[in-house]
């Protein structure tokens, strides 16, 4: 049975940037994004009575929302635009500043190019701020995976970022 | 924020500690929430409310369409009713032929017994005639 029109609208104010923000980084795409969104709260809606409290709901939306958007990133064959392997076996630029406001920008733009399962682990450790071990839950993976994936997905961003950084210095030369 | 261990072990990483924290940091900054486009909540709330539900169609009749309806209405009662009528009479003649074949044929059986009876009886007369042995009626 779904829920009351207010209680709904209450979760909505309260989780919507949550819910948005996770589809939004991991399919990469605004308006996939708001669809995504918009599904998971009717899925919300529908099965309102079954969430006990908020931090169920909480939890709920999470698992959901990133599971939506999985689903929707792979039903738009989007692709990274380079493998890992590609990126590892770049030369290794070191000691590079993160300093730089437009690498910074450009943070996003990268994470969008990295393969959906390090993607998916990075957008739910720095943006949603949750541990390993939540993920793990999340996602229905095992620890140890979901570190893996933490692993080579910030090893990759690195990679990526030196590389972008060396491109915009040279570019402002 | 809370800092992954595992991730500033390097033992994990293979990494200098402070080359993945800084890049930590400016991903968390990079990552923060955003706002869904503008009346997100407007129109999930219109999605989400229940479509009103349509009202049954009703047929008013006219008085003459009635009267028709209801002409019609009880020429199928009284059919139905004559039919059943004469289901059960076509039952009841066959119930009744049924029981005077069976009384027929016993009348039959009866009177090929008493024929039987009566020729025995002849001959076994007969037989004592000829022995010189006559029975009186």
């Amino acid at each position: 049975m779904a829920m009351a029109g207010d209680e709904f609208r209450r979760l909505i104010e309260t989780h919507q940037r949550m819910v948005f923000s996770i589809a939004l980084r991991i399919t990469g795409d605004y308006a996939t994004a708001e669809e995504v969104a918009q599904d998971v709260f009717l899925e919300l809606h529908r099965s309102g009575e079954k969430l006990a409290s908020d931090d169920h709901v909480r939890y709920w939306l999470r698992r959901v929302a990133t599971h939506r958007a999985i689903d929707a990133l792979r039903r738009q064959a989007l692709r990274p635009e380079a493998a890992a392997e590609e990126w590892v076996e770049e030369q290794r630029v070191d000691e590079m500043s993160f300093n730089s406001v437009a690498l910074q920008a450009r943070l996003e733009d990268l994470l969008r190019t990295l393969p959906e399962p390090m993607r998916v682990a990075v957008v739910l450790r720095y943006q949603e701020e949750m541990m390993p071990d939540e993920i793990a839950r999340t996602l229905g993976q095992s620890v140890a995976s979901v570190k893996s994936h933490l692993h080579h997905g910030l090893k990759l961003l690195r990679r990526k970022a030196a590389v972008t950084m060396k491109e915009y210095v040279r570019e402002s030369a | 924020m809370n800092q992954p261990e595992e991730l500033n072990q390097p033992e994990d990483l293979n990494q200098p500690d402070e080359a993945f924290a800084e890049l930590e940091e400016r991903l968390t900054q990079a990552l923060c929430r955003v706002d869904p486009p503008e009346g997100f909540a407007d129109r999930l709330m219109a999605r989400a409310e229940p479509s009103k539900p349509v009202p049954a169609k009703v047929i008013r009749m006219t008085p003459r369409r009635a009267w028709a309806s209801g002409a019609i209405a009880a020429l199928v009662l009284v059919g139905a009713f004559a039919g059943e009528q004469t289901h059960l009479r076509h039952q009841r003649e066959r119930a009744e032929l049924a029981q005077q074949q069976r009384a027929e044929a016993a009348q039959r059986q009866f009177e090929a017994g008493i024929r039987i009876t009566d020729e025995t009886l002849d001959h076994a007369r007969a037989q004592l005639a000829r022995a010189g042995i006559e029975l009186r009626d």
